[in-house]
């Protein structure tokens, strides 16, 4: 009985360090997100493209570390603009070599047909806000989601989300879809890890296991919003430049980002 | 009174030639004359620097003038001055009297219709003076020339003048009869053609005047016309379509007319018009919608207004083609960019238009979206003319000059020049100026002379703003009521960017201007005609905010890019192109067919076998070989009679041996107891016109009572030449007279004795 309770205390114990060495490390390299980033030389061009991040309100908003400043923040700014020298580099875009922060309550919104969501499984917006979302998908604007996984963030997103368009389902997107052939072939995917995979070892989180490449589609058959489910791209954009983040993944995250800007420019 | 003086008619003097009889030399008269005056000055220029009595200088010069022109008359008597005028043999010669039998002769004027008038002067003793002198053939004439017996048989039913034609059978005929005269009773009112300069012609050559009795009042009290409306007879399904109407108006000045544009019995467009002054023409553009494909009757009327005298002018029909071909537009794009997006997006609720794109989205790849097989535009932009060609228009975004090669500039080039294709530049960091356009082989077809600097390309917010041209075109057309579409444009978001377009060249349209938030006004939207094409130039690449930052509902940015689009590829051949003159004839039966013929690369093409495969009324048919035409090389031409009223489709088919080279199909529709509607004023001016020409005279019917006696007078028939002398007309004996008197009063006046 005794060594029974020892080996308890034991295993909490030692749960305990893990956890708080694991929490650490996170921290560290949520310490870089927020780094003080210096803005380029060029910040201030004018372009074609601006990758553009929505601000939402947080479901629970407040109870988790993420939230302290909003799930919309997180890998901001560090992801949004390794992501953009990517574009920068590898295709003809005209883009901006900083970010910008958009939200749903100004129409500032309007003037960036291509928006990016991380944590949509943490959103949870006002119904007037769903309103003017939807009225922007519908206008011609793109929405790519990231960075939610598993069962509980999906419904999370799927209750904003339903609200936004109650009459179009969130479908499986085809491997034909132009959106994976616009300029990189990408028939073969795979899950892309977050950086929790340098704790977990696994690359999927909760009960996320297999990524989902999903979308709502317009009455044209054109994508309006790209879900991406048990994935976390934004990280793979982010720690590209990481020794001990996989190549594979970040090559995958920076095709996916880039064919869904292209697919939005085109369609 | 003039008659009394001369003692002739003026005809005698017009058509007369002067002779002397007395047979002396002319020279000696002149010589005598000159002599006398110098005999008669001699004393008054010895006398020049005295004075006598109290004239001195002037006076005595007047004084002198007087004596020499006394003396000059004097001798011109002598010399037996007369008058050598031909004049139509008594009863051997043929007087043609044509009465217009059109219905406007029917249209009552102060109780009598304008044929009652005409008999009515006819029975009152014309008929029978002339009947005294001559032969009187009567005829009457409308779509066809008729000889009657009795004036009962002019009924006023007939459907159109005919002037030209019916006068040119009259002279036909004088060649086997000895027609010495035309007198022609008519309102003038002939809605075509009027008389053509060969019948005038051949009048003259044959020297038979022809009188005209003008018919009717030259100007209605109150009546509003619709003169005449010019729209496109060949439009794409779905288009806007405008229809220039043309008013003119009596009596009804500052009042509001309604104008409506039916199709069948629904009305496609209306608009209210204040009417301007009496007389003038007024110009009013209808907008409406084409709607789907298939051959539409256009009706374009103005509701009657209270107190108008003609109502039947109020309507004019036309024949519309509504196509359904959908013209396929290639756009090629340097760079991935919102516009491309959105001017995709607005192709794709169009039924009609097609666009296959190609988009630069790295330095070494294209995208292609809108191809119809796997192979179009694999190998990147078309180098071959017929694949090229196969296209209806090119948009090219932005993207450099340096991209084509010098073969492709030259084609892009021959694709307007020849191929009658559209291409619209659009703006860019590799557009325009500073893409290298200005310089490059296609700065010639261009609208714009382009810039010669860089940084022209600003992302900076610019307002759109209507010119009148643009307020007129088509392609601004956002609204139907012109009005509200100038409204619709003023509150249109700001474009994302502009281009420096540079300078319009003459013959280019501005539609748009750009108005930057910082700085000037730039030409946004250019367009202009080149060769068998068009050129547009829209110096942006931002309209894209205009979907994006206005409701859902709001589709100003589909409907300006399908209309820009649409002009783009609208009028773009195919390798026959077939047109006629007039889609509706109206009381007419002769239909001009021409075809405008190409080979497979677009080049005339002057060895094709052209035939017109016409189906009518009642599915009559028939095949009418065109000829070419030895001026336009391609060009070839068919006359042809449609003998029925009603509609008509003519397949005009271009063949090289026994393969087809290309097709095409017009409609057109014969209309008749249209056209004495219109035009219904006596046209005086026409009857005057056609009188002074031929040698007659124009009468008024309420005024033929010289009308025996001056038609004598005539070369044509058989004539005989007759000699009048002037020496005893009165104006002699008073012109001596007054100048005796007018000697003595002022020899007395200046005490010169």
């Amino acid at each position: 009985m005794l060594v029974r309770k020892a080996v308890m205390v034991l295993v909490g114990a030692m749960t305990l360090i893990s956890a708080s060495y694991a929490f650490q490390r996170a921290r560290s390299f949520f310490e870089e997100d927020e780094a003080n980033i210096p803005l380029p030389p060029d910040a201030n061009e004018k372009t074609e493209y601006t990758f553009a991040r929505l601000r939402y309100p947080s479901f629970r908003g407040g109870a988790a570390y993420w939230s302290a400043r909003g799930n919309w923040t997180v890998d901001y700014p560090k992801a949004d603009r390794q992501f953009v020298q990517g574009v920068r580099r590898l295709s003809r875009i005209h883009t901006k070599s900083v970010e910008t922060v958009v939200d749903l309550e100004t129409d500032e919104i309007f003037n960036y047909p291509w928006v990016y969501v991380v944590e949509a499984g943490h959103w949870d917006l006002p119904e007037a806000q769903t309103k003017k979302l939807r009225e922007y998908l519908l206008r011609g604007g793109f929405l790519m989601t990231d960075d939610f996984h598993g069962t509980f963030e999906w419904d999370i997103f799927t209750a904003s989300m339903s609200r936004v368009f109650p009459d179009r389902p969130i479908v499986d997107i085809e491997n034909k879809d132009a959106i994976f052939h616009v300029l990189y072939d990408l028939d073969e995917r795979f899950q892309v890890p977050g950086i929790i995979m340098f704790y977990s070892g696994r690359t999927y989180e909760y009960d996320g296991i297999e990524a989902k490449w999903r979308g709502i589609y317009d009455d044209n058959g054109r994508i309006m919003v790209a879900v991406c489910h048990n994935m976390d791209l934004g990280d793979a954009w982010e720690w590209a430049d990481h020794p001990r983040y996989p190549e594979r993944y970040a090559s995958l995250a920076y095709r996916v980002g880039i064919n869904y800007i292209i697919y939005a420019m085109t369609h | 009174m003039l008659e009394f003086l001369f003692k002739y008619p003026g005809t005698v003097f017009s058509k007369g030639n002067l002779v002397l009889l007395g047979g002396w030399p002319v020279w000696l008269l002149l010589l005598l004359i000159v002599g006398g005056a110098l005999a008669l000055g001699w004393p008054v220029w010895k006398q020049r620097d005295r004075t006598v009595g109290r004239a001195k200088g002037f006076r005595l010069a007047v004084l002198w003038l007087l004596q020499c022109g006394m003396l000059a008359l004097l001798l011109l008597l002598l010399w037996q001055p007369a008058v050598s005028v031909s004049s139509l043999k008594p009863q051997q010669n043929i007087v043609a009297v044509m009465v217009d039998d059109s219905r406007s002769m029917g249209l009552q004027e102060e109780g009598k219709t304008r044929k009652d008038q005409v008999l009515g002067a006819l029975n009152s003793g014309l008929l029978e003076q002339l009947g005294k002198k001559f032969q009187v053939r009567m005829y009457r004439f409308s779509g066809a020339l008729d000889r009657v017996e009795k004036l009962e048989e002019i009924t006023a039913q007939g459907n159109a003048s005919r002037l030209g034609e019916n006068l040119s059978q009259v002279a036909t005929e004088s060649a086997t009869l000895p027609v010495g005269a035309i007198v022609m009773f008519s309102d003038g009112a002939d809605n075509t053609g009027g008389v053509d300069l060969e019948t005038v012609n051949l009048l003259k050559r044959q020297r038979i005047p022809v009188h005209t009795v003008g018919v009717g009042r030259e100007k209605f009290n109150k009546d509003l016309e619709i003169t005449d409306v010019q729209m496109a007879p060949r439009v794409l399904a779905d288009s806007r379509l405008s229809a220039l109407v043309t008013l003119k108006q009596r009596g009804l000045k500052d009042q509001k007319a309604r104008l409506s544009v039916k199709s069948g019995t629904s009305t496609l467009a209306s608009q209210d018009v204040v009417l301007k002054a009496d007389g003038t023409l007024q110009a009013e553009t209808v907008v409406f919608n084409a709607g789907t494909a298939g051959l539409k009757n256009i009706s374009v009327s103005a509701d009657v207004l209270p107190g108008e005298e003609n109502p039947n002018n109020n309507s004019v029909a036309r024949v519309v083609n509504v196509e359904g071909r959908k013209p396929r537009i290639l756009y090629i794009e340097g760079e991935p960019k919102w516009e491309f997006k959105f001017i995709r997006r607005a192709v794709e609720e169009d039924r009609t238009l097609q666009l296959a794109t190609m988009l630069r989205t790295t330095q070494n790849k294209i995208y292609r979206q809108g191809i119809n097989a796997p192979a179009e535009l694999e190998t990147g932009f078309p180098a071959k003319v017929d694949e090229l060609f196969a296209y209806q228009g090119i948009i090219i975004g932005g993207v450099e000059a340096g991209y084509f090669t010098a073969a492709q500039m030259e084609l892009i080039k021959q694709f307007v020049d020849r191929r009658g294709g559209g291409v619209l530049f659009l703006a860019g960091r590799g557009g325009l100026g500073e893409g290298g356009w200005g310089k490059s082989a296609a700065a010639d077809f261009l609208p714009v002379s382009l810039p010669d600097k860089k940084g022209t390309f600003h992302r900076d917010p610019a307002y759109v703003e209507l010119t009148q041209a643009g307020r007129e075109s088509l392609i601004c057309r956002l609204d139907e009521n012109a009005e509200k579409n100038t409204e619709r444009w003023k509150k249109l978001p700001y474009l994302a960017d502009y281009q420096e377009a540079g300078t319009p060249k003459p013959g280019a349209v501005v539609l748009v201007d750009a108005a930057p938030t910082s700085k000037g006004k730039y030409p946004l939207l250019v367009t202009q005609n080149y060769g068998r094409g068009r050129v547009g130039v829209m110096a942006t690449q931002g309209t894209w905010r205009w979907q994006m930052t206005q409701p859902l509902a709001d589709k100003s940015h589909e409907m300006f890019w399908q209309q820009l689009l649409r002009w783009l590829v609208q009028d773009t051949p195919g390798h026959v192109l077939a047109s006629t003159p007039k889609s509706v004839l109206a009381d007419e039966q002769k239909v001009l067919l021409r075809a405008d013929v190409r080979d497979r690369n677009y080049l005339p093409m002057t060895d094709a076998k052209v035939v017109a495969n016409i189906i009518g009324p009642a599915g009559t048919a028939e095949q009418v070989q065109m000829g070419p035409d030895p001026l336009t090389p391609g060009t070839f031409t068919a006359e042809w009679r449609a003998e029925k009223p009603g509609a008509y489709v003519a397949e005009i088919l271009a063949k090289k041996g026994e393969e087809e080279t290309g097709r095409d199909v017009l409609n057109f529709r014969r209309e008749d107891g249209v056209a004495e509607n219109f035009g219904a004023e006596q046209n005086r001016e026409l009857l005057e016109k056609l009188a002074s020409e031929t040698g007659g005279k124009y009468y008024k019917v309420n005024d033929l009572s010289k009308l025996p006696e001056e038609i004598s007078y005539s070369e044509a028939g058989i004539t005989v030449r007759e000699t009048k002398d002037l020496w005893n007309m009165p104006a002699v004996f008073l012109a001596i007279l007054l100048m005796r008197g007018a000697e003595w009063l002022l020899r007395r006046r200046w005490g010169v004795v």
